[in-house]
C-alpha cells in the first residue's frame, strides 16, 4: 500500500468515524413524513393547534388602534405592514394587477411572495416552524393536509373572513377543523384528438378502445393526477377507492394502448405538440397551453364526471400577522378578486357570485353541468394509500 | 525547512475550498450517514438490507449500474479519438475544438431532454430520416426504452470525458509516440502500450465523472425512460419529493455515493501502477 492509498484509507476511516459519532449523538427531530398508516385521524389534529389560536387574538389589539376613525365595519388599517404569503409561481404578473395592487390600496400593506411548488413549500415551513416568516399559504388539499399534519397551520376565525358565505359548498372549509379557505378549483378530466379518433370519447372506458393503441397517455403515479386517474378508472369499471383491485387489473390491460405516463405538464404538452399522444387524461389547469399547440384537441366530461381539486389558503401557525392574513383570506376569495383573475384565465372561481362570459367559462372550471358532475376525492385515504400505489404503479408499469 | 514551507503554502490555498467541502458536503453527509443507520434502539444496517432484498430496488439498482457502465464505456471509446485529435491541434484550433466540445454543456438540461422527444419520437427527426432513406421501412421505438436513456446520458456526459481526456493528453509529450514509433510499435501498439497507461489518470477521473453523473441523473432518464424504464434517482425523486419518506431516500441517497466511491476506488486501483 502506498502512501496515496494511505490517506485515502484514513479519509474514509475518519468519515466512518465521525458518522458512528453522529449516530450515536442523540436523536433530531424526526423529518416531516407525509401520513403514515398510523397517522392521526383529522378530528384529534384539531386539539394541538387549537392553544395557538389565542395568540390571534392577543396580536388583534396591537393593530386595532391605527384602525380607521369609523368604528364599524371600516376596513382596518395595515399601513406598513407586510404580509408574507407563500405561493404557487404562475401568472406573477397578473397577480400583481389582480391581487397586489387593489390589496395594497385598500389595506396599505404590502405583499411579499415565496413561490414554489408545493412539496418545497411545505419542507420550508416545516422548517421554519418554530420562528415562522410566512403568514399565509397556499396548497393544494393534498398538501394542506400534510402541513396539518406537520402542525403548521393554525385554524381561520370564519368571523374574520365574512365572504365565505358567498363560496361553494366544497370551499368553504374542504379539510375541517377551519383549516384552510377554498379559493380555486381546476377539475381532471381528459381530452382527445378530434381529428385522429373517429369516435367521440365518452367515458374512461374508451381508453382501452383498440383504435387508441400506442396514443394513450395518463398522469404518473407520483403527480397529483396519478390518485384521480385510478379513483376514475376504478370507477369505471364499477370499484371505487375502497375496492381498486379493478383499477389495477384494468390498467394492466391497457399497457399496449399506454404511450408513456407524463410526469408534468409541460412533457405532456410536447407529446402532443409531436403527434404521439391522441387521448390523454389532464388538468383543467393546463387547458390553455394545450390548446397552444394548435392541435384540435376536445375535452370531454364523462360519464365518470370530473375530479374536483380544491387549492386552499390558510393561516400559518404562529403568523405574527394572523389578523392581516385573514384579512387576506377574505380579499381573495371576494367577487371582485375572483372574477379578475376569473376573466384573465387565471383560476376558476371557487366564489358563487362570479359570473363570466360563456367564452370565458369554456376555458374554466366553471358552469353548473361542470361543477355538478364534480366528485372530490378523500386526501386522507389518498395519503393512506399512495405508498402502496406507487410501489403497484412501479412494478406494473416498469420491466 | 523548505519541505516545511511548502507543507504551510499548500494548506493555506486549500484551506478555503476544504472548508468549504468541509461545510457543504461532508458535515451533511455525515448527518445523512448517520441518519441511515440509526434506528430507535441503535444501531442498524436493516434498512440496507431490505433495500438490496427487495426485488424492485435491487432491480432497479442493477439496471443503473448497468446503464452507468455502459454509457461510460461508449463515453471512453468515443472519447479517446476525439480527445487525441483535439490534444494535437495546434494551440488555436485547440481552444475552438473545445468550446465546441462543452457546448451541449450549456444548454438547459431540461430543455435538452425536451428537445430529443423531438428528435426520438414516432414521428421524430430521426424516424424521418432513416424511413426517408429507406433504411427501416416503420418508424421504431426509441424513446421509452433503455436505448433512449443511454443516448441521452451519452450526450449529457461525453463532454466531461473529452475534457479529461484532452488535458491528461496534453501532458504526453508527442516525441514519446516517435519514439514507440521508431522502436517499431503499430498504431495500436503505440496506444495500448504508451497513450493509454499515460493517459490513464484522466480516464480514471472521466470515467468517474461519467458513471457519477449517469446513475444520479434525474431528468434525462425520467423523461426518455418515461414509466417503463425506472432508474435510482426517479425512486429517490418518488420517496423524497412525493412521499416525504426521507429515511427511504436516505438509503437511496447513501446507496449512490457508496457506489460511486467504490466504483472511483476500483479505476483507482485499475490503474497502471508504474506511474
Amino acid at each position: 500500500m502506498n502512501a496515496k492509498n494511505k490517506k485515502y484509507v484514513c479519509l474514509v476511516g475518519l468519515l466512518l468515524a465521525l458518522t458512528l459519532l453522529a449516530a450515536c449523538a442523540p436523536a433530531p427531530t424526526p423529518a416531516p413524513t407525509a401520513a403514515p398508516p398510523t397517522a392521526a385521524p383529522k378530528p384529534t389534529v384539531a386539539p394541538t393547534v387549537a392553544p395557538t389560536a389565542a395568540p390571534v387574538a392577543t396580536t388583534a389589539p396591537t393593530v386595532a388602534p391605527t384602525a380607521a376613525p369609523k368604528p364599524t365595519e371600516a376596513t382596518p388599517n395595515f399601513a406598513g405592514k407586510t404580509l408574507n404569503v407563500s405561493f404557487f409561481a404562475f401568472n406573477v404578473d397578473l397577480i400583481n394587477k389582480n391581487i397586489n395592487q387593489p390589496f395594497e390600496k385598500k389595506y396599505g400593506a404590502k405583499i411579499v411572495y415565496d413561490t414554489g411548488n408545493n412539496a418545497d413549500r411545505l419542507a420550508k415551513l416545516v422548517a421554519r416552524k418554530d420562528n415562522p416568516n410566512i403568514d399565509v399559504v397556499a396548497f393544494s388539499t393534498e398538501f394542506l393536509l400534510r402541513a396539518v399534519q406537520a402542525g403548521v397551520i393554525q385554524p381561520y376565525d370564519p368571523a374574520k373572513i365574512k365572504n365565505i358565505d358567498q363560496l361553494y359548498d366544497w370551499a368553504k372549509d374542504p379539510l375541517g377543523n377551519k383549516m384552510g379557505v377554498g379559493y380555486t378549483i381546476s377539475g381532471y378530466t381528459m381530452f382527445y384528438r378530434e381529428d385522429k379518433v373517429k369516435e367521440p370519447l365518452t367515458s374512461w372506458k374508451d381508453l382501452w378502445r383498440p383504435d387508441l393503441k400506442g396514443y394513450v397517455s395518463l398522469p404518473d403515479i407520483t403527480t397529483t393526477n396519478g390518485p384521480a386517474t385510478i379513483a376514475l378508472i376504478a370507477k369505471a369499471w364499477g370499484g371505487d377507492l375502497n375496492n381498486d383491485q379493478i383499477a389495477w387489473d384494468k390498467l394492466a390491460e391497457l399497457k399496449p394502448n399506454l404511450i408513456t405516463a407524463y410526469k408534468n405538464s409541460a412533457e405532456l404538452i410536447t407529446l402532443v405538440q409531436q403527434d404521439e399522444v391522441w387521448v390523454s387524461g389532464y388538468s383543467t389547469f393546463a387547458w390553455g397551453n394545450l390548446l397552444n399547440t394548435k392541435k384540435p384537441l376536445k375535452s370531454v366530461v364523462p360519464k365518470e364526471g370530473l375530479v374536483g381539486f380544491v387549492n386552499t389558503l390558510s393561516v400559518v401557525k404562529g403568523s405574527p400577522n394572523a389578523e392581516l392574513a385573514q384579512a387576506y383570506i377574505d380579499f381573495m376569495i371576494s367577487e371582485q378578486v375572483q372574477l379578475a383573475e376569473a376573466l384573465d384565465l387565471v383560476d376558476s372561481p371557487a366564489n358563487k357570485n362570479v359570473k363570466v362570459p360563456a367564452d370565458i367559462a369554456a376555458k374554466l372550471t366553471y358552469g353548473d353541468d361542470v361543477i355538478k358532475s364534480l366528485m372530490f376525492l378523500n386526501d386522507q385515504q389518498i395519503a393512506n394509500k399512495r405508498q402502496g400505489w406507487i410501489d403497484r404503479w412501479n412494478k406494473l408499469m416498469a420491466k | 525547512m523548505r519541505q516545511l514551507f511548502q507543507t504551510r503554502t499548500i494548506l493555506l490555498l486549500i484551506t478555503p475550498a476544504l472548508s468549504f467541502l468541509a461545510l457543504f458536503f461532508l458535515l451533511p453527509l455525515v448527518f445523512v450517514l448517520a441518519d441511515s443507520v440509526r434506528d430507535p434502539g441503535g444501531l442498524t444496517l436493516q434498512r440496507y438490507g431490505d433495500f438490496l432484498a427487495q426485488d424492485q430496488t435491487r432491480n432497479v439498482y442493477l439496471r443503473t449500474l448497468q446503464l452507468g457502465v455502459i454509457v461510460t464505456g461508449l463515453a471512453a471509446l468515443m472519447g479517446y479519438p476525439a480527445a487525441y485529435l483535439i490534444a494535437r491541434m495546434p494551440a488555436n484550433r485547440r481552444a475552438l475544438a473545445m468550446s465546441l466540445v462543452i457546448l451541449p454543456l450549456l444548454t438547459n438540461p431540461v430543455a435538452r431532454t425536451y428537445a430529443w422527444l423531438v428528435i426520438l419520437g414516432r414521428n421524430g427527426f430521426f424516424n424521418q430520416a432513416m424511413v426517408g432513406l429507406g433504411l427501416i421501412a416503420e418508424p421504431i421505438r426509441i424513446i421509452y426504452t433503455e436505448n433512449a436513456i443511454v443516448i441521452g446520458l451519452l450526450q449529457l456526459f461525453l463532454p466531461l470525458m473529452v475534457l479529461t481526456l484532452v488535458s491528461a493528453m496534453e501532458n504526453i509529450p508527442t516525441d514519446v509516440e516517435e519514439a514507440a514509433r521508431s522502436l517499431g510499435a503499430g498504431g495500436l501498439q503505440t496506444f495500448l502500450r504508451v497513450i493509454l497507461p499515460l493517459s490513464a489518470d484522466g480516464l480514471v477521473l472521466g470515467g468517474t465523472l461519467v458513471f457519477t453523473g449517469s446513475i444520479t441523473a434525474y431528468v434525462t432518464p425520467a423523461i426518455l425512460g418515461g414509466t417503463r424504464v425506472l432508474m435510482l434517482a426517479t425512486l429517490l425523486q418518488q420517496r423524497a419529493i412525493v412521499l416525504l419518506d426521507w429515511s427511504g431516500a436516505t438509503i437511496i441517497a447513501v446507496v449512490m455515493i457508496m457506489t460511486t466511491l467504490l466504483i472511483n476506488g476500483l479505476l483507482r486501483q485499475l490503474r497502471p501502477r508504474s506511474v
